[in-house]
């Protein structure tokens, strides 16, 4: 079968359309990620965690160490947490808190999770809202629920991220990160997740606009420059 | 049509090669400022700036306008943004293209399930910790499935025996080369193992010194452990060596390669923006000329 020649030019105007279309959108999308203060999209300045006390003589490990028994254990830790210590026990099915002096369990409550992103918070605006949060969102696509979302009243709409299970702080979001995450997602056309870079739409639209790039780039330099180069070179023999 | 002699012109100039020639020069002769003069207040100065700057000049014979001179200097513009804008698409292509995980070496690197411990197994970690001043965590690691307690200062990181409390002594050469061939997944024998305290710049930011574990092949993968621990602290590969200096390509920070907000990328992204932008107006401009033409004769 011949495909007729005006077909092939059609898709040949189309492709090179959507593909001119992709490059403003890259350049503007880029364009708006160099021009985002990175520092700022990271969430902004935030306050240090307070020094931790040294590792107190007091432990619990006996009485936890025999409630725990014989349940498998995968990762085990003991890490500061609002200036205390808490044991961080994870099994199989998920991950436990238990106080380090006391041995008793330590729940992520909104309370908790208040206090924790609080106590990262440098800014001036109070907080308006704990919830845990029904499902993952992008703001948070690289975590696992349970996790709580604290907002703050200030002018970046910033909204802390608290990991429900283990106290973690996850996120600091604020609205220069929604922007530049838009752009983000435009820049790497995963429009849908937002996480990937690596599908077959931006490898087929990048290898396109880069046949295109070349090729065009050679065609325009042979009509555009290279005559000035030409007149240049011609310039320095006469001089010599 | 008489407003679309713009486009014509600009056509004209980027595409007739003859008339389009030009060319740097130092200094010029008298005639040569003539085309100046309609601009300046006289022609003295006319001359006066050929004279002292070193400035664009034209053919001899051709007299050309000021708007000419602001085209072939975005022409010459274009060639600058067109030149980053081709590095842009030829690095995206790359990065897109070689999976993130490849990148990331998580296919020459052993990813043992961790047998699970119970309690019972594992002494006071607090009492461990006890041996080293200063401590401010401690966690459960394996190194070649024994299991040991790592304890963290500020001045550094400790082995500890998590069932007696006892420090451990950091891993010998011996046992670095065991845990490096243990990570290590791929087929190719342990080249070249070594402490390096001048860190090379691919892992930079690290703190000194690290064991350096070079394996065979084209690849080149290399393993960075802790003196301290003999944990696997990164990876490296010749793919992640590219990506990094396409990477560096990609954001124009030639010096750390990860500063995005620098001043060349905000100069360049703009610019390239705003030709996409002028170029995709000018482009549907003079196809929706073409088309009405017709209809308007």
């Amino acid at each position: 079968m011949r495909i007729p020649s005006l077909l092939l030019r059609r898709i040949h105007k189309w492709i090179g359309l959507v593909i001119g279309l992709q490059f403003v959108i890259w350049s503007l999308s880029g364009a708006m990620m160099a021009w985002l203060d990175m520092k700022e999209v990271a969430g902004g300045p935030s306050r240090a965690a307070a020094a931790a006390p040294a590792l107190s003589a007091a432990s619990a490990w006996p009485i936890l160490r025999r409630e725990l028994d014989d349940i498998p254990i995968t990762n085990f830790a003991v890490r500061p947490l609002l200036g205390r210590y808490v044991f961080e026990v994870t099994t199989p099915v998920g991950t436990m808190l238990f106080d380090a002096a006391s041995g008793r369990r330590v729940r992520v409550d909104a309370a908790l999770a208040r206090t924790i992103a609080a106590a990262a918070y440098a800014g001036n605006g109070h907080i308006i809202a704990v919830r845990k949060i029904p499902e993952i969102t992008f703001a948070v696509r690289e975590h696992q629920l349970p996790i709580w979302r604290v907002d703050f009243a200030d002018d970046e709409n910033s909204s802390y991220y608290v990991s429900a299970s283990t106290a973690q702080l996850l996120e600091r979001r604020n609205d220069t990160w929604r922007i530049w995450d838009f752009f983000w997602m435009l820049h790497n056309m995963d429009y849908l997740s937002r996480t990937s870079f690596n599908h077959p739409l931006i490898i087929t639209v990048a290898f396109g606009t880069m046949w295109l790039a070349i090729t065009g780039f050679y065609l325009l330099f042979r009509t555009a420059w290279k005559p000035d180069v030409r007149a240049l070179k011609r310039r320095l023999r006469k001089r010599r | 049509m008489a407003d679309d002699r713009g486009v014509r012109e600009y056509i004209a100039v980027a595409a007739i090669p003859e008339r389009s020639s030009s060319h740097f020069e130092l200094g010029n002769s008298r005639e040569n400022c003539g085309y100046a003069t309609t601009f300046m207040a006289s022609p003295q100065d006319a001359c006066a700036l050929n004279f002292t700057a070193f400035r664009w000049s034209f053919d001899r014979n051709v007299s050309v306008p000021y708007p000419l001179l602001a085209r072939r200097t975005h022409k010459w513009l274009a060639l600058v943004i067109g030149f980053q804008a081709l590095i842009w698409t030829m690095s995206g292509l790359y990065m897109t293209a070689v999976h993130i995980d490849i990148i990331h070496g998580d296919h020459f690197i052993r990813h043992p399930e961790a047998t699970p411990i119970t309690a019972r197994e594992l002494g006071d970690p607090i009492a461990a910790a006890a041996s080293v001043p200063g401590a401010q965590s401690v966690k459960l690691h394996r190194l070649l499935d024994r299991p040991v307690y790592i304890v963290t200062s500020r001045s550094g990181a400790t082995l500890v025996d998590p069932r007696t409390g006892a420090r451990l002594s950091p891993p010998s050469e011996a046992q670095i080369r065991q845990l490096a061939t243990f990570w290590f997944a791929g087929m190719e024998p342990l080249d070249k193992l070594s402490l390096v305290s001048d860190l090379p710049s691919e892992v930079r930011g690290r703190k000194p010194p690290l064991w350096r574990a070079e394996f065979g092949g084209w690849n080149k993968p290399t393993l960075y452990l802790s003196p301290e621990t003999g944990e696997l602290v990164t990876r490296r590969h010749e793919l992640w060596r590219i990506f990094d200096f396409v990477w560096m390509l990609h954001i124009m920070d030639y010096q750390e390669r990860e500063n995005v907000n620098n001043t060349l990328l905000r100069l360049f992204t703009w610019s390239a923006f705003l030709m996409a932008v002028s170029g995709a107006w000018l482009l549907l401009w003079s196809f929706s000329n073409r088309r009405r033409k017709p209809r308007g004769e």
